[in-house]
């Protein structure tokens, strides 16, 4: 009998079906994966196993008996616990203060938990010190902490909800060994995840699930993975373009597309697009977050930044957007020093940022497309402090076309748009300013489907063709890859080694993220 | 004579204090879990109002106190049912409660006791104990309290126990902090935060009664005059935390208590600037400028499960 | 206690289906909200042994009973509504301004230092221009104060304008406490604490100057002046644009450009210089000297009218006029028929907690 159930799930949001009649089984002592892209569904999945939705149609069982958690606490009291995407940890209290949440007694009891964790550390080589607050945690060293807040209980199964998408290369290796070892106690894992490489190595079955419906179950044993892209993506990936193999991440078996370098970046008169000399910023805590780093992008360039999130990117991103003062060191850009500008001046002296957080600083989702799309040049459309709506929308549905922004109209919100077509309307902004001698794209695929992943993509080669420098700032190590003339990278604020395309090594970046080397 | 001047000076920034500390110490934990409660000014009245009728129809001050403290724990139920379960705006929830609380007690207060009774209330007396009024000056200020005043001292250190050592004030902590995250650690964040808007009510129904009761053994029209806004400013000086807002509600006793003091040393300061130092106080406090302090970040924001 | 208990049902909160879009919300759930709470209001009354047939009379009588009273009436709902207009002004940007009190107090005390000291001699209608421009000025400024506050050190301005009412109020009171600032000198007949009465340049031209009970004054057209102004303002303007910019995501805001801190106090400033303004019309229109309670119960009055109208300036003078003619008819019934004014204080408070209360129904998402 299967330990979990789920047959003809249904879950919809509004007009929109999250998941269509999803039927699968985990077994005790397995490892079974979902596989799907961004946007599939796998996450609803995950949320209404746990109890923090109610599926509108379906049955869940467990143990051959009905399951319908009214909250995560019964989910919990079943034995089911889950690592979620966006950890749930409350920053400002510590590890055992985390671990007691909902689980002691009218009277706390530290050292319950805190035995209890030795226990864990001895059996599964987690270790983590209790009395240090979640906030001064690094983000591998959270996850940790998700995983024992887990494991204390001793549960059935164990859902990971993209597990991986935060952590350095030999923290995966550390996950997986977890996972395996999990699965030969008897329990059960069910790993979410949109990246291949990962299911070839620990999977005993995989489920693909495609825009809300199971596609198919698989045993992992001789599977084919050709047909499993297949599924997954919905067409037909013979020889994968560059970036949708780098998206799933199965091997690139063809060379790299050929990349049009344009004269401009060879051209060593020119002023670069965007430098940065001994940049330097510490955070309120006094933190070293950016630590003396120096780049050049020429214009018509396009260099990429990996490292794992959590490494000095996001300041990064928003001290070049001028929402950030940097400690010391300059910016420039196309010659003109930027130190303590305001955004208006950045954007004044040709700089277009496509801001990591999408919700929280690249658009005001309350407010309608043509509204973010204009909001910073407004002046263009006002005569005398009066707007002039019907001119507005007008040139926001000529810009939407442009950039294939799929929606109804400019007037409806930002928030009614899928994720994808939110970037492509944040694209459009950016790429259409006047003038524009760099663009900043920080994380600009995350949380989006490989249609729209490859359109950013197309966007951001072409305009770096027609002579302009990206910065493109990713923790998706094989998209850059794939995209990238150069690629620094960022360990710890600092700028850890800087490679050449001809020279990118996928084994010896993943070390450098890892902080292991220094080029 | 300045001795004396100052024990009466003492007494009073005490006496003045205890309804801020009362009500301070459990909005403090109410705020914590997420809950502002504008309308802490309007459960004092209320509760003062109701203290006051009991306590005159029954002649007893113990009932007085208990029906003040329902009737505050009433108003905080239903301002929990509009904040946490409708998830309204929490300042315009609260303004609306004082505005109700001031029409009904002064419309009751009419038509129970007329508009300008006299009629002394039967409240709580004085400790009066002589082996502590012996002692110069703190003696007689701490010995001219009712036990009141204690007990709020005591209700500040509960507070404190129950954040610090009990699962409910860890709850509260982390309903207050990081709802999603509590919920997915199996915390019901709706049942925390109306335990704590009632913790809130509670105390602040012994504040409100306090002001009828103990403090002045009447009841006036408006007789709170902002003191709960006061209270919501100390624990905002007072950064969220038991005992550094136990010493903003003192300091703040104390500037209203100035009032008395200055005309006694026949110093020429005007009324008025006397009467409005507590709330500049105040402002300058939570501008900050009297060092920095971290809110709980979900502090007015509603919990939704789900909602993105 | 489970969770369900404490869960809403939205299902249950559905609008019937054939009404759907009929009425919009917006409007139903504050006209509901008042008739509901007016009709407690008379339920109290009745239930406490009063005449409710005397209480409407007297009442209606308050309100509309002479051209006196309908023009004090209107006199009031002036007022209220520059109050209920600065309260949308800021809350476009999503700044609470609860100060208006204050902002009445401060505006009414600088017009009468004004007008007391220099502008009678004004000519061409200055003298009583220029007390009015420095009311608003004066009530602006207290208003920016707390827009400085919110902006540089994030200070919430609920209750730094709150503070700041209960800091206005004493200063008026010592203005007209001290024989050196606006205390009328002592005569035989009396020695009050108000300031004389202001001199006849500086008081607001009648309406109706041939009909010699109106009081109905310039302060009417003026007002409807800013009512249009705020609307179009918010509107149409990229101002009102930016405003809520600021207030729905300020980062993003800043990062589009906008100058967030400036808006904040902006709005912040011209918030409380209509309540300023509202504050110098009432002494300079009708009452003529300075009272230390002149501005009693007329700040919250004038928010809940701001928050009644959910943001919509028709909505500011639908409320205005309500509270105006409402505040005239509950002094009346309590002069004539002995029912306490406290009765409309309840209906009030009871009005906002409904609103409030009803948001729920008005941005609801899809139920999870």
């Amino acid at each position: 009998m299967a330990l979990l159930e789920l047959s003809g799930l249904t879950k919809r949001f509004g007009s929109f079906t999250a998941l269509d009649n999803v039927s699968l089984t985990v077994e005790s002592g397995e490892v079974h994966c979902l596989l799907g892209e961004n946007g599939a569904g796998k996450s609803t999945l995950c949320n209404l196993i746990f109890g923090v939705h109610k599926p509108d149609a379906g049955v869940i069982s467990l143990a051959g008996e009905t399951f319908h958690p009214a909250g995560p606490a019964e989910a919990l009291q079943k034995g089911i616990v889950m690592v979620h995407q966006h950890f749930s940890l409350v920053p400002n209290m510590t590890v055992a203060e985390n671990l007691m949440l909902g689980r002691s007694g009218p009277k706390l009891e530290p050292r319950i938990v805190i035995d209890r964790m030795a226990e864990l550390a001895a059996e599964y080589d987690l270790r983590i010190d209790p009395h240090v607050r979640i906030e001064d945690l690094s983000v591998g060293e959270r996850q940790r902490v998700e995983i024992i807040k887990c494991l204390l209980g001793d549960p059935r199964l164990l859902v990971l909800d993209e597990p991986t998408a935060v952590l350095q290369p030999d923290e995966i290796d550390a996950l997986l060994a977890i996972c395996r070892q999990l699965v030969d106690r008897g329990k059960a894992v069910l790993l979410v995840t949109h990246k291949l490489g990962e299911i070839k190595r620990i999977a005993d079955r995989t489920t693909v699930l495609r825009q809300g419906k199971v596609v198919e179950t698989v045993k992992m044993e001789g599977a084919d993975m050709q047909s499993l892209v297949r599924s997954m993506v919905g067409r037909d990936v013979r020889s994968p373009g560059s970036v949708l193999a780098a998206t799933i991440g199965i091997e690139n078996q063809n060379e790299a597309d050929s990349k049009v370098v344009s004269m401009l970046s060879q051209d060593r008169t020119v002023e670069p697009a965007l430098q940065l000399s001994h940049l330097t910023y510490n955070d309120l805590d006094g933190v070293t977050r950016i630590d003396d780093i120096n780049l050049k992008v020429m214009p018509g360039e396009i260099v990429g930044i990996a490292g794992v999130e959590g490494n000095g990117q996001t300041e990064l991103g928003l001290i070049l957007a001028g929402l950030l003062q940097q400690a010391s060191g300059s910016i420039s850009a196309g010659g003109k020093n930027l130190d303590g500008c305001s955004p208006e001046e950045i954007t004044a002296a040709g700089v277009g940022i496509v801001p990591e957080d999408r919700h929280a600083v690249a658009c005001i989702k309350e407010m309608s497309v043509e509204e973010n799309l204009f909001l910073g040049s407004i002046s263009q459309f006002t005569k005398f402090g009066f707007v002039n709506r019907p001119a507005m929308r007008l040139a926001a549905r000529e810009l939407m076309r442009e950039f294939d922004v799929r929606a109804s109209g400019p007037e409806i919100p930002m928030s009614g748009l899928s994720g994808g077509n939110q970037q492509k309307a944040v694209l459009a902004r950016e790429l259409t300013l006047d003038p524009l001698i760099f663009l900043l794209a920080a994380q600009p695929t995350r949380g989006l489907d490989v249609g729209a992943i490859e359109a950013v993509y197309s966007r951001i080669r072409a305009a770096s063709e027609s002579g302009l420098g990206v910065l493109l700032i990713s923790s998706e190590l094989e998209e850059l890859i794939a995209v990238s003339d150069r690629i620094a990278v960022i360990y710890r604020g600092k700028l850890v080694g800087e490679l050449s395309s001809d020279s990118f090594s996928r084994e010896s970046i993943g070390a450098m993220m890892s902080g292991h080397e220094h080029v | 004579m300045i001795e004396e001047q100052l024990a009466v000076f003492i007494g009073s920034g005490l006496r003045l204090a205890v309804p801020l500390i009362f009500a301070g110490a459990g909005e403090m934990l109410s705020e914590r879990a997420g809950v502002l409660n504008l309308s802490l000014d309007g459960m004092m009245l209320t509760s003062a109002f109701t203290a006051a009728a009991a306590s005159w129809a029954t002649g007893s001050p113990m009932a007085g106190l208990a029906a003040g403290v329902i009737a505050a724990v009433s108003v905080a139920y239903v301002q929990a049912i509009l904040s946490v379960t409708l998830r309204a705006n929490q300042l315009v929830v609260g303004i609306g409660f004082n505005i109700l609380a001031l029409g009904a007690t002064t419309f009751l207060y009419r038509e129970i006791f007329g508009p300008l009774s006299r009629d002394a209330i039967p409240g709580f007396t004085q400790l009066n104990w002589s082996w502590l009024t012996s002692i110069p000056v703190i003696g007689p200020a701490l010995s001219h309290q009712t036990w009141l005043a204690y007990l709020a001292i005591f209700m500040v250190g509960v507070t404190w126990a129950l954040l610090k050592y009990t699962s409910f004030g860890l709850a509260v902590r982390a309903v207050g902090e990081d709802p999603r995250s509590a919920d997915k650690a199996g915390i019901n964040v709706a049942r925390t935060r109306y335990l704590g808007v009632l913790y809130a009510g509670a105390l602040a129904g012994l504040g409100g009664a306090f002001l009828s009761i103990a403090d002045s053994n009447t009841f006036t029209e408006n007789m709170t005059k902002g003191a709960g806004y006061l209270a919501i400013t100390a624990v905002i000086f007072g950064g969220w935390t038991p005992w550094r807002t136990l010493g903003a509600c003192l300091l703040f006793g104390f500037a209203t208590a100035l009032q008395f003091l200055v005309p006694a040393l026949q110093l020429d300061v005007p009324v008025a600037l006397l009467l409005l130092l507590p709330y500049l106080l105040a402002l300058i406090a939570i501008a900050g400028f009297v060092g920095k302090s971290r809110q709980p970040a979900a502090l007015t924001i509603p919990f939704a499960r789900g909602a993105s | 206690m489970s969770k369900s208990e404490f869960a809403v049902k939205s299902s249950s909160l559905s609008w019937p289906d054939g009404l759907k879009g009929a009425i919009p919300l917006q409007v139903v759930v504050p006209v509901v909200a008042t008739i509901g709470a007016l009709l407690i209001g008379l339920l109290i009354i009745a239930i406490t042994g009063g005449s409710v047939s005397e209480a409407v009379e007297a009442f209606w009588d308050g309100m509309a009973g002479s051209s006196f009273n309908i023009g004090s009436s209107l006199n009031r709902a002036i007022s209220l509504g520059l109050v209920g207009l600065g309260f949308i002004f800021a809350n476009r940007a999503n700044l609470t301004n609860v100060g208006g009190e204050g902002q009445i107090a401060i505006g009414g005390m600088f017009a009468t230092a004004m007008a007391l000291h220099g502008a009678g001699s004004l000519p061409f209608g200055l003298a009583f221009i220029v007390p009015l421009f420095v009311g608003a000025l004066a009530g602006g400024c207290w208003g920016a104060l707390a827009g400085v506050l919110k902006a540089k050190r994030n200070t919430n301005e609920v209750i730094s304008t709150l503070l700041l009412s209960f800091i206005a109020l004493p200063l008026v009171y010592w203005s007209v406490e001290s024989f050196h600032l606006l205390r009328k000198p002592i005569s035989d007949v009396s020695s009050l604490p108000e300031s004389p009465e202001i001199p006849d340049a500086t008081k607001l031209p009648l309406l109706f100057p041939a009909d010699g009970s109106s009081p109905l004054h310039i302060g009417l057209p003026l007002a409807i002046v800013a009512v249009i102004v705020v609307w179009f303002v918010l509107r149409h303007t990229a101002l009102g644009l930016k405003l809520r910019a600021v207030g729905l995501n300020e980062m993003a805001s800043r990062r589009a450009g906008l100058r967030a801190s400036w808006l904040i106090i902006l709005a912040m400033g011209v918030s409380g210089a209509l309540g300023g303004l509202g504050g110098a019309i009432m002494i300079l229109g009708q009452q003529y000297y300075l009272t230390s309670d002149f501005s009693s119960g007329y700040g919250f009055d004038g928010l809940v009218v701001g928050l009644l109208s959910r943001g919509s300036a028709v909505g500011v003078v639908i409320g205005a006029l309500l509270f105006g003619f409402l505040r005239s008819g509950s002094i009346n019934m309590e002069i004539t028929a002995h029912i306490p004014s406290a009765v409309v204080l309840i209906c009030q408070g009871l009005i906002v907690i409904a609103i409030a209360g009803s948001a729920i129904l008005m941005n609801r998402k899809p139920n999870s």
